[in-house]
């Protein structure tokens, strides 16, 4: 095939992608581990670990760069590179999800939790990026599709998780202590937080299916 | 970069975030020259499925790859064009509408007819001898392939500009008056003097208005009895496009208008033909598909065969083509 230092080049971003994902999943699923057990050193091993994901994001991003101003790619390689720069971005923030959730596990208060398991909602939004890794990796349009329809489940997961927390407090007597007052409103945000940034962890895995799906069939439906 | 954190800043929601000389005869009239066409029946095989030169792929063009809706009047209306050197099937029976006021780039490997095609829009393959054309042409709904058509005055509505730029051996002056006096829009010669006619004044106006329109007065204007020869490759391809300007056409073909330019001279060339485009209709083939990318208001891709495949806003077609062979041939993965 012709341009083999370019195509080269796409396969290179392409599996960098899939690393910088399973670098992402990763701390992600040290973070959740943090938040399942309290444990103080998983939440350190994630914000730490979030430099070198930052790093890749630099590196990868100016992979891109460099594809476009060297290589100007079209059609299906444009969708490809296009779609891969957008991703890198997608993994990125949610790398920055997992360090707030790894904060958010040094503090986090048990009693306040709600009737809806953090760690389900969080394994549901694993779950959700991991497929949409492996729809950009096998260019699989359909199930980019259903990872966009699956997204409703884990939105009235954590609907369900924050009523939850909020009726919770509504029914809570309080001592009448302003130190006690406020650690309690801290701990409520922290746990509300904490259902908002797993939410918006898999509205990221949506945005990774929704970017492939363009990248696949040219198809702009999921990025609105 | 920054980490998200709860209290100094919100995440966005996630989801709003979200050629050649090789197919164009170089001295037209002399059939040793002829472009270098693969037949039909090379790129079709017995099941009349279509391959690709190197065989990696296997559709049918579909008519809706063709198909290509535009607001605004067509300057071309083109049906069942074919077009033969001797026993090489050079097109086969495009069909194409071609809008005017409007950049129209034509693309596709060395070989695949879009410079026939090209020269088909003004009668040019009519200067070669084996060539024979079945089909219609029509401009602004007349018909170019008809008897009696004034070739002529064709060729001064539908000017042509070549790969290499080909000024006269005259000075810039007269380049560009050349063919409005050879059309006797102007007259300036001793008769036209003697008989106190002469309208010297109106050619100097027309001269520095065609220089203008071709973004070159600024550049010459100081040496307008120079030798054209003697300008840069950039300023001589200018100067050919202010000659064409000069007998006032509707239409300017361009075969490879910027292929022989340094990158500063081709910007110009391009700059040029956009602006262009606001009054003239241009057709433009070009192997250079950035270029096409940049300038073209819509693209045509021919393939092997002397076959249109696909047609379309130029952003279509570069972005999301229909046709895997044309993502093949533009991304480079071609042959």
């Amino acid at each position: 095939m012709p341009r083999e230092r370019y195509q080269d080049a796409l396969e290179t971003l392409r599996s960098d992608v899939l690393e910088m994902g399973e670098q992402v999943d990763t701390q992600l699923e040290t973070a959740l581990e943090g938040l399942s057990n309290g444990a103080e050193s998983p939440a350190q091993s994630v914000i730490e670990g979030d430099a070198a994901i930052n790093e890749r994001y630099l590196a990868l991003e100016t992979d891109c760069v460099d594809l476009f101003a060297l290589q100007q790619p079209v059609a299906g390689d444009l969708r490809f590179v296009t779609a891969s720069f957008k991703i890198i971005t997608d993994l990125e923030r949610i790398g920055d999800l997992a360090v707030n959730l790894a904060r958010y596990a040094r503090t986090r208060d048990r009693s306040l939790d709600p009737d809806v398991a953090i760690d389900t909602i969080g394994e549901e939004a694993r779950s959700l990026l991991a497929r949409s890794l492996t729809a950009y990796g096998d260019e699989d349009a359909a199930a980019c599709r259903r990872i966009a329809a699956d997204d409703d489940g884990i939105d009235a997961l954590c609907q369900r998780a924050s009523e939850s927390v909020t009726r919770d407090l509504i029914e809570r007597r309080v001592e009448d202590d302003p130190w006690a007052v406020e650690r309690l409103l801290d701990d409520v945000s922290s746990v509300l937080l904490t259902i908002r940034d797993l939410e918006r962890a898999a509205d990221h895995a949506v945005n990774i299916a929704a970017r492939t799906l363009y990248m696949v069939d040219g198809d702009p439906e999921l990025i609105y | 970069m920054s980490e998200t954190t709860p209290t100094t800043k919100t995440d966005r929601p996630a989801k709003t975030d979200q050629s050649t000389e090789a197919d164009q005869p170089t001295e037209a009239d002399q059939p040793a020259n002829e472009p270098d066409v693969t037949t039909a029946a090379d790129a079709t095989n017995g099941d009349g499925a279509t391959h690709t030169t190197a065989g990696e792929t296997d559709e049918q063009v579909r008519e809706e790859w063709r198909e290509y809706d535009f607001e605004g009047m067509a300057k071309f209306a083109v049906e069942d064009l074919d077009v033969h050197y001797g026993d090489d099937h050079a097109l086969q029976g495009v069909s194409i509408e071609i809008p005017e006021n409007s950049v129209t780039a034509l693309i596709g490997p060395s070989g695949c007819g879009k410079s026939t095609f090209l020269r088909s829009l003004n009668r040019m393959n009519d200067r070669i001898k084996s060539a024979r054309v079945d089909g219609s042409v029509r401009i602004d709904g007349q018909e170019i392939y008809q008897d009696g058509v004034n070739l002529v005055e064709l060729r001064k509505r539908v000017g042509m500009v070549f790969q290499s730029p080909n000024p006269f051996p005259k000075s810039i002056r007269e380049n560009i008056a050349y063919g409005p006096e050879k059309h006797g829009d102007i007259e300036t010669g001793p008769l036209a003097r003697l008989l106190g006619r002469s309208d010297a004044a109106a050619r100097d106006r027309l001269v520095e208005e065609c220089l203008r329109d071709a973004a070159l007065w600024e550049e010459v204007n100081d040496r307008l009895d120079d030798n054209a020869l003697g300008l840069s490759g950039g300023q001589q391809q200018r100067l050919c496009i202010a000659r064409c300007l000069s007998v006032d056409p509707e239409v300017i073909l361009m075969d490879e208008p910027a292929s022989a330019l340094d990158p500063i001279a081709t910007a110009k060339i391009e700059d040029l033909i956009e602006q262009l485009s606001e009054e003239y209709t241009v057709v433009i083939v070009t192997h250079n598909m950035q270029q096409a990318a940049r300038i073209s208001d819509q693209t045509a891709v021919f393939l092997t065969g002397g076959e249109l495949v696909e047609y379309g806003d130029t952003d279509q077609v570069f972005e999301d083509p229909h046709s895997e062979r044309v993502e093949d041939y533009i991304t480079g993965k071609f042959g």
